[in-house]
C-alpha cells in the first residue's frame, strides 16, 4: 500500500476568523495546515520556509491587493499550488497568476471541503476525477494539465 | 473652425472626460461595495460554523446549523447575483441547482437522490433573498425529517413557469408528515412569513409516500 503524505496547506488571509475557521475544515479533510500569513511578506516567506503542497491565497490581504503576486511568487518560486479564495473572481487574471483555481467568496463549508477533495486526487493522479464542484472554478491552464482540456468552467 | 466651435468642442471632450471619471468611480464603488457584502457573508457564515463546533449542546448545535443554512442561503444568492452581468434580475433555477448540490452534499446522505426538474426563471433581485430563504426551508426540512434512520429516498424539484406563476415544487418520498412534531416550529413561520412577502401561495400536501410542498410565485407581482 502506498502511503500518501497529508497535503500540507498555507492559509493566507487577513481575516483572523476565516483563517481559523478554514484551518478546521483543512484538517476535517485529512490535510495539515501548516501555517498562516496575513500579508504577502509575511505568505512568500512562509511560503518558501514551508515548502507547502498548496496555499489558499485571499486577493486582499492586510498590505493591499497583494494576493495575486503571493501566487504567481509562490507557483514560481515555491513549488507549491495556489487556490485563490476571493469574492473578486472577476477581477483576477486571465492566467490566474499561475494559481490552480479559484474558489468565490461567500464559499460554504461543503463548498471547501469538496473542493480540497477534488484537489488531492489533482495532485496525486495528475488527473482530475471528473469536472470540479460546484463553486471551485479551476484555472484554463490547469484544467488542461488534468485533462479537463476546455472544460474549466464549473457550473 | 471658429474659436467659438473649438471651444464647445473643447467643453463638450471635458466633459465627456468628467462623466467617464465619475462612472468609473460609481463602477469602483459598486465593486467595493460587492466585495464588502460577500467577505461580511463570508464571515457570518465562519462565525456560525465556528460556535457550532464548539458548543456541546446538541441543541444550540441544531439551532446554529439552522441560521448557518439560512445564511448560506443567502450567500448562495450573493454569489449568483454578482456573477452574472445582470444585478437586476436573479436566475431561480440556477439557484436551486447551486443550493440543492451544497446542502444534499453537506448532509452527508449520499442515500438521498435529490432530482431536479428546472426552467429558466427569473425574478426581480428584490425578492432572490426571501425566495432563496424559502427554498432552503423546505429542502432542509425534507432533508432532516423525511428520512429517518438511514431510510434512503429521493427529493424531487421542479421549478417551472405555470400561467400567470412560478411553481416551485419539493417532494420527497419519506415517512410523511405523521412522525414530524405538530408544534409550528421556527421554520414553518419564516415560511409563513415569507410567503407573505412574496405573496406566494404555500400547500403542504400528502405525497404518498412523503411530502409535497408546492410554492406558486406571481410572475409580474409588483411590490
Amino acid at each position: 500500500m502506498e502511503t500518501t503524505h497529508p497535503l500540507n496547506v498555507l492559509i493566507v488571509e487577513d481575516e483572523v476568523l476565516l483563517a481559523t475557521e478554514l484551518s478546521f475544515l483543512i484538517e476535517e479533510v485529512g490535510c495539515r495546515d501548516v501555517g498562516h500569513a496575513m500579508s504577502s511578506d509575511e505568505a512568500i516567506a512562509l511560503a518558501s520556509a514551508l515548502k507547502p503542497d498548496l496555499a489558499l491565497v485571499d486577493v486582499h490581504l492586510r498590505d493591499g491587493p497583494t494576493g495575486i503576486e503571493v501566487a504567481r511568487r509562490i507557483a514560481a518560486d515555491c513549488g507549491g499550488i495556489a487556490l485563490f479564495m476571493t469574492a473578486n473572481v472577476k477581477r483576477l487574471p486571465a492566467d490566474f497568476a499561475g494559481a490552480c483555481g479559484v474558489i468565490g467568496k461567500p464559499y460554504s463549508e461543503h463548498g471547501v471541503k469538496t473542493a480540497l477533495n477534488f484537489l488531492k486526487v489533482c495532485l496525486r493522479e495528475g488527473r482530475a476525477p471528473g469536472l470540479p464542484p460546484v463553486g471551485f472554478q479551476l484555472a484554463p491552464e490547469w484544467a488542461e494539465r488534468w485533462g479537463l482540456g476546455d472544460m474549466a468552467q464549473s457550473a | 473652425m471658429t474659436d467659438h466651435d473649438l471651444k464647445s468642442q473643447r467643453s463638450g471632450e471635458s466633459l465627456a472626460r468628467e462623466l467617464q471619471q465619475a462612472l468609473d468611480q460609481k463602477t469602483a464603488l459598486l465593486h467595493e461595495v460587492e466585495h464588502r457584502v460577500k467577505n461580511n457573508l463570508q464571515l457570518i457564515s465562519s462565525l456560525l460554523l465556528m460556535q457550532a463546533r464548539r458548543t456541546p449542546d446538541p441543541a444550540v448545535r441544531s439551532a446554529l446549523q439552522g441560521m448557518l443554512e439560512r445564511v448560506n442561503a443567502v450567500a448562495t444568492v450573493h454569489r449568483r447575483l454578482f456573477q452574472s452581468e445582470d444585478v437586476e434580475r436573479f436566475d431561480v433555477s440556477a439557484f436551486i441547482r447551486d443550493l440543492v448540490s451544497d446542502v444534499v452534499g453537506a448532509s452527508g446522505r449520499h442515500d438521498i437522490k435529490a432530482t431536479l426538474n428546472l426552467e429558466r426563471i427569473d425574478v426581480p433581485a428584490v425578492k432572490a433573498a426571501p425566495l432563496a430563504l424559502l427554498f432552503s426551508e423546505l429542502l432542509g426540512n425534507a432533508i432532516r425529517h423525511a428520512f429517518p434512520d438511514g431510510r434512503p429516498g429521493e427529493i424531487s424539484i421542479s421549478a417551472v413557469r405555470e400561467n400567470a406563476h412560478f411553481r416551485i415544487e419539493v417532494a420527497d418520498d419519506g415517512v410523511g408528515t405523521e412522525t414530524e412534531d405538530v408544534r409550528p416550529g421556527f421554520g414553518q413561520t419564516i415560511i409563513k412569513l415569507l410567503c407573505e412577502q412574496l405573496r406566494a401561495d404555500c400547500e403542504t400536501t400528502n405525497a404518498n409516500p412523503g411530502v409535497r410542498t408546492v410554492i406558486r410565485l406571481p410572475v409580474n407581482g409588483k411590490h
